[in-house]
Formats: structure tokens, C-alpha cells, sequence
């Protein structure tokens, strides 16, 4: 609902941004996204994403300087700025400075603000959300307990219909833990899953991290869990680096591409060698 | 043999200070060899962005050229070697042209690569840090190696024609004198003397039959060793081979005929060798045209999505008029030209031998940009310049000086040495007589 808000307002900037340029005006309109994270109950931080629309087409614009603030806008509640990377993304991590602030209310609102430039007016968005955290258990048989939990009257109490994806941490992205993409929360605020994924390798020991996460939701923003299980196969890295091979670097080719290699060309310039012997047999003997 | 017939030999064989065409055509070729030094010093100065090569199509005419000089060069095996070897005396003649095309064409191959570095100044670096593992170090070994052997090749038949040119005092004066006494005034004629050159001539030429067929087959490897459309194939050093001994072969006929004309050689280079040379062209021809049906029949009847970008536009698409033109020249029609005995007179054959130097030209160049500009993954968000290549002219410049100065090696050899075996054109007319 916050995000449909969100892009109405953006709309309606857009709008008159566009209204406004047909005036005369050579500002573009900019669209500011706001987004709340929590990794592992631990790490809580703000991202802005920035873009415009050129030529039909949404382009991500950098460089634009963000001020975030917490509750609401003003010098007492900014907790910091940051400015859009190439990708048009700005993160902030929610300092100790905004603590007694965090700490009045179970529900929070996170204002983003970006400054006016030569291109751009000035744009506003913010983002309303419940406190909340994930707890994540594991049980005989490999099954993965998820639980989520708001924050309500100083009590965390279970939240009922909320989306979470279960999965495991993989250099690339996150693998799911069986073919279910995305389980819902139960009157306990629980999901429950089994762990499908046979000799998935883990690190030097085993181990795999879990990960538990409900993603863009509207009054909880994007929240993470992780635990590491010893469910994994036992990867054994060797690196093939001191070894020779056709692909390894100068001076370790295989042993049999040396020897063929060394003789062929010793044979053959054996045989340059003995002719040029040759021509100077012709000249003493002319001589 | 009577001493006026010998002498007659020698007259007609000593080289001979060049007419009024001959200055025309050096003067023609020293200004294309200076115009190329320019456009490459520019290329030195600028960078390669002079050039028209960018990140897809990284390999432009100057492989085109390097992968046709290795080709062209082949001919000093098959005419010197498998030949000499079969104890064919009607190649006699055709020996030292073979020769000293190899010798040029492997030359302007290793400078032509150099040319196609962007930092030749780090040249070095290739014999410091090379790789074993890598065909381009194969490909530096292996043309050293047969350069050395090609001069060779060319040195050791040369020895008895020195002396003969040091007691003749025609057609070249002190300077030159003084080259041929440093290079063969050694050489008395003596039993010994001989028997040592026939059998280094013997040991070079079975020597340089392997190592000819592994220049090509490593030049063949730089393409086939790369995973990519048109280059992913086992043919490719046999394929390779057959087009080099073809295009070699096509470079003799055209020598043999300028030659016989420039200096008046008709009583050596008889028509008897444009006959025979022509029934080799049509051999190899045949056996190049089988090698391209396996290269090009085989994946097309597959069409696999990888290849068939490559191959329609081979076949169809926008090398399909260079593609028929090469093949066409190559091989269907120096084949129509030379089954016939009217056809391998001197002149048909000598436009048969041009065609297939043209066509072969051309047929290095589909080898290799073609494929590079069909790469397995599309290409996306990259200018339009990267998606097409047609040479700069400093690219043109550098690769017709390349080819000019090919040319001028040959001509100014042709000036200095016989370009016909005197010594051995002597012997075997007196083997002839007594038969």
C-alpha cells in the first residue's frame, strides 16, 4: 500500500514535473524509491534508488545527494547522507544517533530527501514500517522452522499471512530449500520446510548458512535471517595452481608436452647445426 | 656437352640488369613499401585505433595476410622437396623460384605479425614469458625453424652457381662481385664439395617436409584451438595444408610465367612444366575443394544455431559475394582452366595461378573475421563500428606493402642470383646427352 502511495506521488511529481518542463522549465523529473532492511536482526540501514524517465525509458541517474531522516524531517532527526552510485542507489546505515528516537515507537518512518540540483527539483518519499524480526530453527530430519515477529507493546508477538522464502546462501544468489518458492506465515507467525537439497556442497566443514527472508513487504520492508547448519557436503578445495596442465601458466605445462616438444626442436635444430657444420666442411675443403 | 652450349647455358641464366619495365616495376613497389612504412609509423605513433580492428573482430587483414604468407610459403616444400625427393627432373627449373617465394613469404609472415601487435616494443616478451602450451609459441618456433631451412634450401643449390657467376663478369658489377665471393668463392666444384652439398640438399629436404606441414598445422591451431563457430573443427590442419600447397603452387605458375617472359626463358621454363605445374594445381585444387565441402557441408547439413549465423552469412548473408568469389577463383576456375592441355599453355596458366593467388587471398580473409564478428554470445550495448570490420587505410596500406615488399624480395633476388639453377640445369642437360 506505502509503495503504491509512493508511486502516486511519484506520478503526480512526475506529472507536473512534466507539465511544468512543457512551461519552459528544462528540469527532469526524478523519482525517488525509499526501502528498509534488516540482515540478521543485527544490521539495519536504509537504501534510496534514484531514476528518471528518458525517452520513454527508465534510466538510473547517480550522483544525486540523499539526506535521510527518522521520523520526520528536520536538522534533530537526520541521520545522515549519502550520494547515488552509477546504479542510481544510495545506502545508509541506521546510526546509534537515532536510537532514542528509534525507541519512542513500535512503528517507525524513514524520510528520504533528495536536494535540488541544476537538473533536478528537490523530491521527498518516505516509508512507514512495524518493527519486526525473524527467528529461524532447525529440527530433526533437517526441517527448517521459520518464525516471523513484530514488535507490539514492548511484546513480539507472531505475525500471520506474510510471505518468507527459505533457502540457502550460495555465491550467486540464494537456493531455494526445496521446490516451494515461498511459504506464508501460519496463526504462529511460522513457517515450517524440509531441506531437500542431498550433497549440496557446504564449506571446509559442511556447512551450509540458511537464510530466511520476507522481501519488500509493506509494513515490515526487507528482513533477513541466517543460521549455519552442518547439512552440507564437505568441499575439499584444491587448487590446481602448482599443478601442470595445458592451462597452467609459463613453465608448467605438462611434463609430455616438454619432452615432445624439446625433442622435436632439438632434433630438428640438431639437424640446422649439423648442416651449417656441413657448410664450413665446404669452405675448409675450398680453402 | 660442348663449352658453346654450356656457355649458352650461362648466358641465359646469369642474371640480368633490369630494362626499363623491370625499374618501373621496383620503383612501383618501393613507393607501395613506403607508403605501408608510413601508414605503420602512424599505426606506431596513434596506437591500433588507426586501424579499423576493435574488441569483436581483433584479427583483421593483417592475420588474413600473415595466414597467407605461411600458406604461400609451403611451395618451397612441395616444388624443393617432394619433388626432388620423387626424383623429378622436370622441377629443376621451377626449384629456386619455389624457393626464394618461401623464403620472402615466411619473411613478410613474421614481420606482418609483428605489425599486427599493438606494443612491438614488448616483442620480446613472447620469448621471455611464452607459454608451452600456447600454438603462437609453436607458430614462432616452428617459422624460425623453417626459415632457416628454406634459406638453407635456397643457400646450399646456390654454391656451384657462384663460382659461375665470379668467372663470368656479366651482368653485375664489383659490388656484386664482392657478394658472391664472400657467399661461394669457396666452392671449387671439387667431388668432395659436391657430395657434401647433394647430401645436405637430401637432409634439408626430407626435413623440411615434416616441419612445413607444422607451420601450417600450428597456424591452423591458433584458429581450431579457440572454441568459436567456423574455427571448432579437427579438419582444420589438413584443410589448411591442402590450401597452402594450393596457393603455392598457384604463386609458382604465375612466377614461372614472369619470369619466362621478363628474362626469356622459354627454353628452360618449357611448356612441358606449365603442363605438368597445371596438372598439380588441378590435383590440389580437388583435393582443397574436398577439404572445404567436409568444412562447410558438414556443419551447414547440421545447422547448429551456433553456426548458422556464420554460415548464412557465408553462404548468403554479407560475405556471400567475397565467399563465392574466393571459392569460385580458387578452385572452380583454375580447375576449368587447367584440366584442359590448351588451358596449361603458358598464359592460361598463368591467369589459372592468378586467379588462385587472388581467390586465396580472399579465402584467408573469411578464415578469419568472419567467425570473430559471429561470437556464441550476442553482442549487446557496443557501438556499431564493433559489429563490422572493413580495413582502414592504413590496414590497406600496410598489408599491400606487405605484399609489395613480398615482391620486391623476389625481384631483387632474381637480379642478384639466377633464378633458374645454372649449375644443375648444366649437369642434367649433360645427364640428358648421354642418355
Amino acid at each position: 500500500m506505502r509503495n503504491i502511495k509512493i508511486a502516486l506521488l511519484a506520478g503526480i511529481s512526475f506529472f507536473f514535473t512534466e507539465a511544468s518542463f512543457c512551461q519552459g522549465t528544462t528540469k527532469a523529473s526524478l523519482i525517488l524509491n525509499l526501502g528498509y532492511y534488516n540482515d540478521n536482526n543485527q544490521m539495519q540501514y536504509l537504501k534510496a534508488a534514484t531514476k528518471t524517465k528518458v525517452n520513454g525509458k527508465f534510466k538510473f541517474v547517480g550522483g544525486v545527494p540523499v539526506s535521510f531522516y527518522i521520523s520526520s524531517e528536520g536538522p534533530a532527526n537526520l541521520i545522515g547522507k549519502a550520494i547515488t552510485n552509477e546504479k542510481g542507489q544510495a545506502s545508509l546505515l541506521i546510526l546509534p544517533i537515532a536510537k532514542d528516537e528509534w525507541n519512542k515507537s513500535s512503528r517507525q518512518t524513514f524520510l528520504a530527501v533528495s536536494d535540488s540540483s541544476r537538473l533536478f527539483d528537490a523530491v521527498k518519499t518516505s516509508v512507514d514500517l512495524s518493527k519486526s524480526r525473524i527467528k529461524i530453527d532447525t529440527a530433526e530430519d533437517k526441517k527448517i522452522v521459520a518464525t516471523l515477529l513484530e514488535l507490539k507493546d514492548s511484546l513480539w508477538v507472531p505475525v500471520k499471512g506474510v510471505d518468507m522464502k527459505l533457502a540457502v546462501k550460495r555465491l550467486g544468489g540464494d537456493l531455494n530449500v526445496n521446490e516451494t518458492p515461498t511459504y506464508t506465515t501460519d496463526s504462529l507467525g511460522m513457517v515450517n520446510a524440509d531441506f531437500k537439497l542431498l550433497n549440496l556442497p557446504g564449506d571446509s566443514l559442511g556447512n551450509l548458512i540458511l537464510i530466511a527472508k520476507v522481501e519488500d513487504n509493506d509494513v515490515y520492508g526487507n528482513l533477513t535471517t541466517e543460521k549455519t547448519v552442518p547439512w552440507g557436503t564437505v568441499a575439499r578445495y584444491q587448487a590446481p595452481f602448482n599443478e601442470r596442465s595445458l592451462f597452467a601458466r609459463r613453465g608448467w605445462s605438462p611434463l609430455w608436452l616438454e619432452w615432445m616438444a624439446y625433442s622435436i626442436i632439438i632434433a630438428v635444430w640438431f639437424v640446422l647445426l649439423y648442416l651449417f657444420i656441413q657448410i664450413r666442411k665446404i669452405i675448409r675443403l675450398g680453402n | 656437352m660442348d663449352i658453346s652450349a654450356r656457355q649458352k647455358i650461362i648466358d641465359d641464366l646469369l642474371p640480368q640488369r633490369f630494362g626499363r619495365k623491370g625499374k618501373i616495376w621496383v620503383a612501383s613497389l618501393l613507393i607501395i613499401c613506403v607508403i605501408g612504412s608510413i601508414a605503420y609509423v602512424r599505426q606506431l605513433s596513434e596506437g591500433l585505433i588507426v586501424t579499423s580492428m576493435r574488441d569483436y573482430a581483433s584479427w583483421g587483414i593483417y592475420i588474413s595476410n600473415f595466414v597467407f604468407f605461411v600458406a604461400i610459403s609451403l611451395v618451397g616444400s612441395l616444388i624443393t622437396a617432394v619433388l626432388r625427393l620423387s626424383n623429378v627432373k622436370w622441377s629443376t627449373p621451377l626449384t629456386r623460384i619455389a624457393e626464394i617465394i618461401a623464403v620472402s613469404a615466411i619473411t613478410f609472415a613474421s614481420i606482418i605479425i609483428v605489425v599486427d601487435m599493438g606494443r612491438p616494443d614488448r616483442f620480446y616478451n613472447l620469448f621471455l614469458h611464452g607459454r608451452l602450451q600456447s600454438p603462437i609459441i609453436w607458430d614462432v618456433i616452428v617459422i624460425t625453424t623453417y626459415f632457416f631451412i628454406s634459406l638453407l634450401l635456397l643457400y646450399f643449390p646456390l654454391l656451384p652457381d657462384f663460382t659461375i657467376m665470379l668467372s663470368s663478369g656479366k651482368g653485375s658489377g664489383s659490388r656484386l662481385k664482392k657478394l658472391y665471393a664472400f657467399l661461394g668463392s669457396f666452392w671449387k666444384n671439387t667431388a668432395q664439395q659436391k657430395k657434401i652439398s647433394r647430401r645436405s640438399v637430401h637432409i634439408l629436404s626430407i626435413t623440411i617436409i615434416p616441419v612445413a606441414f607444422a607451420i601450417h598445422t600450428v597456424t591452423s591451431w591458433l584458429f581450431a584451438t579457440t572454441y568459436r563457430p567456423g574455427w571448432d573443427s579437427t579438419n582444420f590442419g589438413a584443410y589448411f595444408i591442402s590450401g597452402a600447397f594450393l596457393v603455392g603452387a598457384g604463386a609458382v605458375l604465375v612466377a614461372m610465367y614472369v619470369f619466362r617472359e621478363a628474362y626469356k626463358l622459354e627454353r628452360y621454363i618449357t611448356i612441358n612444366n606449365f603442363d605438368r605445374m597445371g596438372k598439380i594445381v588441378v590435383m590440389l585444387a580437388l583435393i582443397y575443394l574436398y577439404f572445404n565441402v567436409n568444412e562447410f557441408l558438414v556443419p551447414a547439413f547440421k545447422m547448429k544455431k551456433t553456426d548458422a549465423d556464420h554460415l548464412l552469412g557465408l553462404f548468403t548473408g554479407e560475405y556471400s559475394r567475397i565467399f563465392w568469389f574466393a571459392i569460385s577463383t580458387s578452385m572452380f576456375l583454375p580447375i576449368l582452366i587447367l584440366i584442359n592441355r590448351k588451358g596449361r599453355r603458358p598464359f592460361p596458366a598463368f591467369v589459372a595461378g592468378a586467379l588462385v593467388v587472388v581467390g586465396s587471398w580472399f579465402k584467408r580473409y573469411l578464415i578469419v573475421t568472419p567467425t570473430l564478428l559471429h561470437p556464441f554470445l550476442p553482442m549487446r550495448d557496443v557501438p556499431e563500428s564493433y559489429r563490422h570490420y572493413f580495413p582502414s587505410w592504413e590496414e590497406w596500406a600496410i598489408a599491400i606493402g606487405s605484399l609489395a615488399g613480398f615482391l620486391l624480395i623476389i625481384t631483387i633476388f632474381a637480379r642478384i642470383f639466377p633464378i633458374i639453377p645454372i649449375q644443375e640445369t648444366i649437369t642434367e642437360t649433360e645427364q640428358d646427352e648421354k642418355h
